[in-house]
């Protein structure tokens, strides 16, 4: 009855996975070192062997995610370079207009929906949050985990205000995600209880039509001219 | 039956007291208080026998003890011969009596460095008497000074490095507040940094003082040493390897480490490992390739501030902006699609 689109390739679900696994074990070992003085925090560090193993724990997890940007990253260049990608997250004048639109939708000023392409403001705004907060997290990690390499350059000034900074981020990406990310994929009422297209790679028309309606008729003209369906979009 | 045996024991009552009179201090100094009196020891060393009865009745116990209290084996004369061989192995055989009247602090020196080191077969280990005297036990730590000099007697070199710091200078001008040895080592249940967790508890230790508002007022001093050690990487990391119970396989730095230990300086003191032209070396302890911005890396227990460390405030409060403005703008964004979801229904 329901027809299928492949939203998402394995290479970029192995990348959701990973990060996810990633940002789990970062939260954990990270968060007990930011409220330290706290008792849940002294418990958790205990149950993880100490302070000493949550921070060995912290620091493979932060160079594995470290290791998975430069990945990301090297494979967007090349994507870029052999035109492979249509770059569909760079922000666009319409992300700001759709915005806009859509918050005088929710508050009721118009009944008019914006209408998305393949990524909304939303994911994208969450996708540039991601990239920032890494880039914030990943130098200041690499400062804080070799300070005194780190101010044979720096002014040692440098080595403290890492340390905020990276706490103070990593609270920040962990708040996002228990707040924005959360919702969007399990509480929002359009996918409740769980969207698994991340997971499964698979999304339905019905979803496209209602989120994605400009992606969807591109994908569906490509079809009708070349006269075949979408290649990997029937099910 | 009955009437016989109180007849034996009102016999008894009569003639007890009169068979064990205990021989009062005048009986004993009767012999004891010439001064040629000495025996010689199989060790080739001799121990004078002889007591000054002013010492002794000027002492703590001269108008409360008599000799045979402590000296509880002496049960007739001529005195029963005892096998000791050395001048210490007459001290050892006498160890135990203060126990008797002081249990409390004798109990606390099971637990000392120096009993410690006795079980190990240490005879020179400390007894009470080595610290207290013997027959001239005077009140301790009258003046202070006393108690620095006392352990002195042993430890020389410490002292020689002590006199010299901040605490120790103070100490002779009659200070009552800067501590001296037992302060930080305590004085029976005596511990060091060979003791378990001591290295861990060095900073609760030193803020037994300088975490006191009022006495550090007197010396102008801040409290918010203790609070900055802890809330940076050094302090928190001694303070969660605290309550797991480890001390870790790095050594990461607590007061004494930067500030010294007997021969702690004041900061602005030439002489002072903190004080910012020295600094780098002492960071160089530890981190040895530690360049010479790195000693910047530590605020000197300063809070930031525009004028202490600008960097790192400006980021602290960017960050006390930025994280309720993204999440209180996320969460509005989610009860505004919450809202309309219901206002469509």
């Amino acid at each position: 009855m329901s027809q299928y689109f492949v939203r998402f390739s394995p290479k970029q679900r192995i990348e959701h996975v990973t990060v996810m696994i990633v940002f789990i074990v970062l939260s954990v070992t990270g968060l007990p070192q930011k409220f330290f003085e706290y008792e849940i925090s002294r418990w958790v560090l205990d149950a993880l062997g100490g302070v000493d193993r949550a921070r060995w724990w912290h620091r493979a997890a932060g160079l594995t995610f470290a290791g998975f940007a430069i990945f990301h990253f090297s494979g967007l260049i090349w994507s870029v370079l052999d035109g492979s990608s249509r770059l569909p997250l760079v922000p666009t004048r319409k992300d700001f207009a759709d915005a806009i639109l859509q918050l005088r939708y929710y508050l009721g000023l118009t009944e008019q929906q914006a209408r998305f392409d393949r990524y909304d403001y939303r994911q994208k705004f969450e996708y540039w949050g991601l990239v920032l907060g890494s880039v914030v997290v990943i130098a200041t990690g690499i400062i804080l985990m070799w300070p005194t390499i780190a101010t044979t350059w720096l002014p040692g000034q440098f080595v403290p205000a890492a340390k905020v900074a990276h706490s103070n981020e990593g609270l920040l990406a962990f708040l996002v995600v228990v707040t924005w990310h959360i919702y969007n994929a399990h509480f929002n009422p359009d996918v409740f209880p769980f969207d698994t297209t991340i997971f499964t790679g698979r999304i339905s028309r019905e979803r496209m039509h209602h989120e994605h309606p400009l992606e969807l008729e591109r994908l569906e003209h490509a079809a009708d001219s070349a006269s075949t369906r979408h290649g990997d979009g029937a099910a | 039956m009955l009437l016989p045996l109180i007849l034996v024991l009102v016999l008894l009552a009569q003639t007890a007291p009169a068979l064990a009179q205990p021989p009062g201090i005048d009986d004993c100094l009767a012999c004891h208080e010439d001064r040629s009196l000495e025996i010689s020891l199989p060790s080739g060393e001799t121990r004078s026998l002889a007591i000054d009865r002013a010492a002794f009745l000027g002492s703590v116990h001269g108008d409360k003890l008599t000799c045979v209290d402590c000296h509880t084996d002496i049960t007739g004369v001529p005195h029963e011969a005892r096998p000791l061989r050395s001048r210490r192995e007459f001290s050892l055989a006498y160890y135990e009596s203060c126990k008797r009247c002081h249990f409390a602090n004798y109990t606390k020196t099971l637990d000392s460095v120096h009993y410690a080191a006795a079980s190990r077969g240490d005879t020179t280990a400390p007894l009470c008497v080595d610290c207290h005297g013997a027959h001239d036990v005077a009140v301790p730590g009258q003046p202070r000074e006393r108690i620095s000099r006392t352990c002195a007697r042993c430890h020389e070199g410490v002292l020689a490095i002590y006199a010299k710091s901040v605490h120790g200078t103070a100490l002779k001008t009659g200070n009552a507040d800067v501590p001296t040895c037992t302060d930080c080592h305590r004085s029976h249940d005596v511990g060091g940094p060979h003791a378990a967790n001591w290295r861990a508890h060095t900073p609760e230790l030193c803020a037994s003082c300088h975490g006191d508002e009022e006495l550090m007022k007197k010396y102008g001093l801040s409290t918010a040493v203790h609070r900055t050690y802890l809330s940076d990487f050094h302090g928190m990391t001694v303070s969660l390897r605290s309550s797991h119970g480890d001390e870790g396989r790095t050594v990461v730095a607590r007061c004494t480490d930067c500030h010294g230990v007997h021969d702690i300086s004041k900061v602005d003191d030439p002489q002072s490992k903190v004080l910012k032209a020295n600094l780098v070396q002492t960071c160089r302890q530890c981190h040895a390739d530690a360049s010479d911005n790195f000693p910047d890396a530590w605020l000197s227990h300063y809070e930031p501030s525009w004028s202490r460390a600008p960097l790192v405030y400006a980021v602290e409060l960017a960050y006390k902006f930025l994280i309720p403005f993204m999440i209180g703008g996320l969460l509005l964004q989610i009860l505004l699609h919450l809202w309309r979801v219901v206002v469509n229904r």
